[in-house]
């Protein structure tokens, strides 16, 4: 029992000595207040965000309505710059020719069927202030009605709740699913994300692994230093493609078997996923140079520990970037100009999932497009510069970290 | 053409030449020069932290000279080479989870030998050293003298011209250490060029034809073995007895005393002739062996760095 005290104690105290393990405990925490906060500045701002644009959009947009609940009270309609329809027909008539923005149908029994929102396809970041206008309009008359104690159940279940929104988008003059110009540049921003995670311990114990068999000076009195992390990097990409592909095989087989019982939301086809090559090549830059970035900043920084179980608790700090973009969700749809979506954009660690969120969801314009991949590429070539001279100088430190100075003395 | 025109048309196998190093503000290796021909085994000798490493990693562009230049066959190392030289580090290993016969073809082909080629020679050398059933085998399930089997049948397979072993023999078992003696002089008889790191004295008068003491990163003793005896000056007269040997201190010093075994020198205006004599005539001494002899390596090495512990004091 003695014995069992004094390692315990010499365990712990140990462990409280060493800079890394505060360095982990204080990260964490602090990592998660700023992600938390992102997270609700983001979302915040999106909400004002939205409401701002939907109360701006009629003056920037225009909207026609037909009423037929007899909630709207038409008369102010005017005020506000929107036109009435004759009929549904016509409005989707006046959308499809492109002579108004949107269409708001309310039909009778709006509570149960929901509101038909007809508009231009702007992408997604665009299309849900329609929504958010069209429910507005009839809410606040609705108000007005409940304020003036001429309640009917259709009145009190939409103070209650919000009515349902059906959209429908168009783009010169068809009709399309904007919620499937998604699927194929949201497929690479899945991609990277699953290939950070299924290979991240790759890149850590890639260089630890010669590190620690201490075979480094063999290897690189054969191989060039450039040649190993460039084979070492290329052989993380394939070998994540393999655990993507075997993940992905069986989900394809049943896709196949069974064609005709499976939709995706929003009643897209498979055969039918539309493809923006813009987008699908923006998505496939900004996969591969994101990898290639993470690949070679992590191979590089854990050929500077001595072995994997250390290197992987500092990493792991490093391998949260490619995630923290993802919480300010709320900031790329409602204002992907906001600063911090731009500083995540151009950010290396947290462009590629960023520039990957914009790009699928429409919100990521050419020349921004370019300018993030510029840096993406940039530094993903200096990540392989440094993972080359930090195995270089690095690997054969067997027992001992070294410091990034070291190997640029 | 003249025989020393010929010997100096000769690209050494390696050439040192001021050489410096420095880690951040400490010179490690001070002005170093050396050259290694071909077909010679070369002893590179010191104390730890004396820079034998160091040279090496250097000599092998592992780590950047801070000043001179270091040659492999006339050319600054680079992994292009490798096919020419065979390396075995003081810090070495293996990737443990991978098996025999994979690992030992992987580095061969990294030394440039062809898959097959690979194959085969690994093949015959594991039967030289009686591990044939192991080549499925993965490391970390051999024992310690296997794997040592395997790590230098890893630097000899491609059979390199120049074979560098940092301290070949530590850690080895006697059957591995005289494993590895063969294969040095099989090396050196199909006229491949040693360069020899160790603490082993006995080996290094066994196979060296030249050496380079180190000593605080400059070259303390360079040349051939007899050579560095000579230079070293002073016989001693080795004795093994039984019995009581007592010290005369008008003839002789008695410099190193075991229970039956002492080295002695001597006055310059004294004989050998007249300590035998004087130790003959000692009745409660027997003698039995009495050999003047010349300071061995170790002898040099132990009285180098003794002085040099006193010089420290």
């Amino acid at each position: 029992m003695n014995k069992l005290s004094d390692v315990l104690r010499f365990e712990i105290f140990r462990s409280l000595k060493k800079k890394s393990f505060w360095f982990t405990a204080l990260s964490i925490p602090i990592l998660i207040v700023i992600i938390i906060s992102i997270s609700i500045v983001s979302s915040n701002h999106a909400n004002k965000n939205s409401q701002q644009q939907a109360q701006s959009i009629t003056k920037t947009s225009k909207i026609a309505i037909l009423d037929d609940t007899g909630l709207i009270n038409t008369k102010l309609l005017a005020k506000l710059n929107i036109m009435i329809e004759p009929s549904q027909q016509a409005g989707i008539n006046a959308v499809e020719t492109k002579k108004i923005d949107a269409f708001f149908f309310y039909p009778k029994n709006v509570t149960k069927t929901g509101i038909d929102v007809y508009s231009q396809d702007k992408g997604i970041t665009l299309s849900s202030p329609y929504s958010t206008e069209a429910i507005a309009l009839l809410k606040s008359d609705v108000i007005a009605k409940a304020g003036a104690a001429t309640r009917s159940t259709q009145v009190v279940q939409l103070l209650e709740a919000d009515p349902a929104i059906n959209t429908t988008t168009y783009q010169n003059g068809k009709e399309v699913n904007s919620d499937a110009n998604l699927i194929a540049p949201g497929l690479f921003m899945l991609g990277f994300l699953a290939l950070i995670i299924l290979t991240s311990y790759l890149m850590i114990t890639s260089t630890t692994e010669e590190k620690e068999n201490r075979v480094a000076e063999i290897l690189l009195t054969s191989v060039k230093s450039r040649s190993l992390i460039i084979g070492k990097i290329l052989s993380i990409f394939a070998l994540g493609t393999i655990q993507v592909i075997v993940i992905i095989v069986p989900v394809v087989i049943a896709v196949i078997v069974f064609k005709s019982r499976i939709s995706l939301p929003g009643g897209v086809s498979l055969s039918h996923i539309p493809i923006n090559a813009a987008a699908v090549t923006f998505g496939a830059l900004f996969l591969v140079g994101g990898l290639v970035l993470f690949t070679g900043a992590l191979v590089g920084l854990s050929a500077l520990f001595p072995s994997a179980q250390e290197a992987g608790r500092y990493l792991g700090i490093a391998m949260i970037w490619a995630y923290v973009p993802l919480y300010t969700l709320g900031y790329v749809v409602s204002s992907p100009h906001a600063m911090i979506v731009s500083i995540f954009t151009y950010f290396p660690l947290t462009a590629p999932t960023t520039a990957l969120l914009r790009n699928a969801v429409g919100a990521l314009s050419i020349s921004e497009a370019l300018a993030s991949v510029a840096i993406v590429y940039v530094s993903a070539t200096l990540a392989i510069l440094f993972a080359i001279r930090a195995f270089r100088y690095g690997a054969m430190e067997y027992g001992r970290r070294i410091s990034i100075k070291e190997i640029f003395h | 053409m003249p025989e020393s025109e010929i010997k100096t048309s000769i690209t050494p196998a390696v050439d040192v030449q001021s050489f410096s190093m420095r880690f951040s503000n400490k010179e490690v290796i001070k002005d170093l020069s050396f050259s290694i021909k071909p077909g010679e085994v070369f002893g590179l000798l010191g104390a730890n932290g004396a820079g034998k490493t160091t040279t090496i990693r250097a000599l092998l562009a592992l780590l950047e000279p801070s000043g001179g230049t270091l040659l492999v066959n006339g050319k600054r190392y680079n992994p292009d080479l490798a096919a020419t030289v065979g390396y075995l580090p003081e810090e070495r290993g293996l990737y443990r989870n991978e098996q025999v016969l994979k690992t030992m073809m992987y580095f061969a082909v990294l030394h440039g030998l062809s898959a097959s080629e690979a194959e085969t020679r690994a093949l015959a050398y594991l039967k030289r050293v009686g591990l044939l059933e192991k080549v499925n085998e993965r490391l970390v399930n051999l024992s310690g003298g296997q794997q040592q089997k395997i790590q230098l049948g890893v630097t000899i397979l491609h059979e390199p011209s120049l074979m560098i072993l940092d301290e070949p023999t530590e850690a080895l078992d006697p059957v591995n250490r005289s494993l590895l003696m063969d294969i040095i002089n099989e090396r050196r008889v199909k006229g491949a060029t040693v360069m020899l790191v160790t603490h082993r004295m006995e080996e290094v008068e066994q196979l060296c034809d030249r050496i380079l003491l180190l000593k605080d990163g400059k070259a303390a003793e360079y040349g051939t073995i007899d050579e560095v005896k000579d230079r070293s000056g002073t016989q001693v007269i080795a004795v093994n007895f039984t019995g009581k040997l007592s010290a005369n201190d008008k003839l002789f010093k008695i410099n190193k005393r075991l229970p039956h075994y002492a080295e002695i020198s001597w006055q310059p205006d004294i004989t050998t002739d007249a300590i035998l004599r004087y130790l003959a005539g000692d009745n409660g001494l027997h003698l039995t062996t009495f050999e003047v002899r010349r300071p061995t390596l170790n002898d040099i090495f132990l009285k180098l760095y003794k002085d040099q512990g006193v010089n420290n004091e």
